[in-house]
């Protein structure tokens, strides 16, 4: 994926979310906007036959695989022409037969479910292999450690992407786990990891492309640390506790911003060609909204359907 | 007249059939978790798997229900059939997020997209083993929207309803019991599955309607047999499945004899009895009706004490003899 396609797919996210944000049925969201090139970078290094699972903050990882942007924003919005019929939302949006097998909303919970997708995987050699993406909040859990020593035992074909944002809504980083890096974490399990700057999307590409050449050629999973900053709240429903300047100073790292500049610093992008991408971006999210908002509201009979 | 063959069988031995068979049938079914490979599980209930099918269909796991549990969902969802092993029913605990959060609502959040069909077997029940490896949970996971609970009693039951689990299209918590595994039981040469959701009469009677299952099914009898002593005659259902519960087996029961007693291992409070009384209630009208259970304390591991926690054949008689001593909805 070239610098262009990195930079559209950062701008799609970041135009698809302040679209939703405006929208007065938006609801109950977890923004993804600052840590766009986490899942962008994470993306592309994923084939057509690899498996991307998230946590709750599954609008980028979602968009960046490559997902319709109408049909997301139908789930969102509860829409029957959602992928899952607007049942899941974004906690629990999925679409396994293009590549991203969903989001689950407890935090740490996708983890061992990954685990698994992996070992479903590798049994029935289709041939890919199985990226999570999770937050720093997930650091502590025991489905990590759990995850990490299994995946490592069963040399499984897992990616490990921890998206750290710092914050487990109020709770920073150093009082939530006692590793300095959430890397370290994979070293006594014999499990090879790398930290990269995840606002430098070049970086987490990179990184994640040589680590999934790593786990496709069965040596087992892989570990990235992506040290990240959100940019809103930790959800729509949440009070922030950063003060003015520490959100300006995630703001200052933007990834877009930052790509923006280098590609312009090195004559890849005209000064008037951002506009134009970022123009392009919001009409695609203006026309995601439409998409979503000319679909039928699910039906309540679906209370009844999938169950069993 | 059959002229099928039968031959008697261990409940472990029926398990491992079933299993054995489910797996040479279809490469999608795996077991996971604690002691299921050489060692063959803690009842042999896995005995010869791991010699017939190798170390990648029948994995050891670490002592880590989570990821048992999570492992064997989130495989399920990716194409595999797993059975997950957790040795006591106390642990599935441990795994209740993967199961519940997850595998339970894995068909309904996707629309349909995905299903998780893994079958989570579990060993109830008290024998000795102490406060937190005793406990029968059957009523927690019964209330829980997308899984399906089934508890056999017999080594007909527990093939048929493993054969039933493996081939279902959801998570299936499949439990049995400490006490059942030195049972034996008749098992035909060609055993048909148990189609989840139908109860059984185990035993017909006149007088009373004992609904019940997994072990205690064996203490309604005793009780059953005291009773027939004096001439009082106990029809059993035993349940099978805890949920989907079949209410019109028992409720026809009860529209013959007048009366109910709802007979388990586990706590009464939000019980398993209390489901079944009240839906067969709303069946039949008026009936008399008594619950048994456990009395509410923890199932401690000093024998006098478990015994005096659970429901045991002489209660389950007296509670009878002050049953069909009342009249009808007295209780």
């Amino acid at each position: 994926m070239d610098r262009r396609a990195l930079l559209a797919s950062m701008l799609a996210i970041r135009a698809f979310e302040e679209a939703l944000a405006r929208h007065p049925d938006a609801g109950f969201q977890l923004f993804s906007s600052g840590e766009e090139a986490v899942a962008v970078g994470v993306c592309a290094a994923l084939g057509p036959h690899d498996q991307l699972l998230s946590s709750g903050r599954s609008i980028g990882p979602a968009l960046a695989r490559g997902l319709d942007p109408g049909v997301v924003m139908a789930e969102l919005l509860g829409r029957a022409t959602g992928p899952c019929k607007g049942k899941g939302g974004r906690g629990h949006l999925a679409q396994p037969a293009a590549g991203f097998f969903g989001a689950h909303a407890v935090v740490g919970g996708n983890l061992t479910i990954a685990a698994g997708v992996a070992l479903a995987m590798r049994m029935r050699r289709t041939g890919g292999i199985v990226a999570c993406i999770f937050g720093d909040g997930a650091c502590g859990s025991g489905a990590l450690h759990e995850t990490l020593n299994i995946a490592a035992l069963w040399k499984l074909p897992l990616l490990l992407v921890c998206d750290d944002n710092g914050w487990s809504i109020s709770t920073p980083r150093e009082a939530a786990l006692a590793a300095r890096s959430p890397a370290d974490l994979a070293a006594p399990f014999g499990i090879r990891a790398a930290s990269v700057d995840g606002m430098d999307v070049i970086a987490v590409r990179d990184a994640a492309t040589a680590l999934a050449a790593h786990v496709r050629g069965g040596a087992g999973p892989a570990f990235l640390a992506c040290d990240a900053e959100r940019f809103s709240t930790h959800s729509t429903a949440t009070r922030e506790t950063r003060s003015r300047e520490a959100m300006e100073a995630a703001r200052a790292r933007c990834p877009i911003r930052r790509l923006a500049q280098s590609m312009r610093d090195e004559g890849e992008l005209r000064e008037d060609a951002l506009a134009t991408l970022e123009r392009d971006a919001a009409d695609a999210a203006a026309s995601a909204l439409r998409f979503a908002e000319r679909s039928p509201p699910t039906d309540i009979d679906e209370i009844r359907r999938d169950v069993d | 007249m059959s002229t099928e063959r039968v031959a008697k069988v261990f409940f472990a031995e029926a398990i491992a059939r079933a299993l054995g068979e489910a797996m040479a049938r279809d490469p999608r079914v795996v077991i996971l978790g604690q002691d299921v490979g050489r060692f063959g599980g803690a009842y042999r209930e896995f005995a010869g798997l791991h010699a017939r099918f190798g170390d990648e269909r029948v994995r050891d796991m670490p002592v880590a229900e989570a990821s048992m549990v999570g492992v064997g969902v989130g495989a399920a969802a990716a194409g595999l059939r797993p059975l997950v092993s957790i040795t006591y029913m106390d642990f599935v605990m441990l795994g209740l997020d993967p199961l519940v959060n997850y595998g339970a609502k894995l068909r309904y959040k996707t629309g349909g997209q995905l299903t998780a069909p893994v079958v989570v077997k579990c060993t109830a029940g008290a024998k000795g083993q102490g406060v937190a490896h005793s406990q029968s949970l059957e009523s927690w996971l019964a209330g829980v929207a997308g899984l399906k609970v089934v508890a056999p009693s017999t080594p007909a039951d527990a093939y048929g309803l493993m054969v039933a689990a493996l081939a279902d299209g959801g998570p299936v918590v499949y439990v049995d019991h400490k006490r059942l595994f030195p049972t034996a039981g008749e098992l035909a040469d060609a055993p048909a599955p148990v189609p989840i959701g139908r109860a059984i009469v185990r035993r017909p009677g006149r007088d009373v309607t004992i609904a019940t299952h997994s072990y205690m099914c064996r203490v309604a009898d005793a009780a059953a047999d005291r009773l027939a002593a004096d001439g009082i005659s106990c029809e059993i259902v035993d349940l099978r499945t805890l949920w989907p519960l079949d209410v019109a087996t028992v409720a026809a029961s009860v529209a013959r004899t007048g009366a109910l007693v709802t007979l388990e291992e586990g706590q009464l409070a939000c019980g398993i009895g209390s489901e079944v009384a009240f839906r067969v209630r709303e069946e039949v009208g008026r009936m008399r009706v008594v619950r048994l259970g456990a009395a509410r304390a923890p199932v401690s591991g000093n024998p006098r004490l478990e015994a005096a926690t659970l429901p045991r054949p002489d209660d389950v008689a007296a509670a009878v003899r002050r049953l069909l001593d009342a009249k009808a909805d007295e209780r």
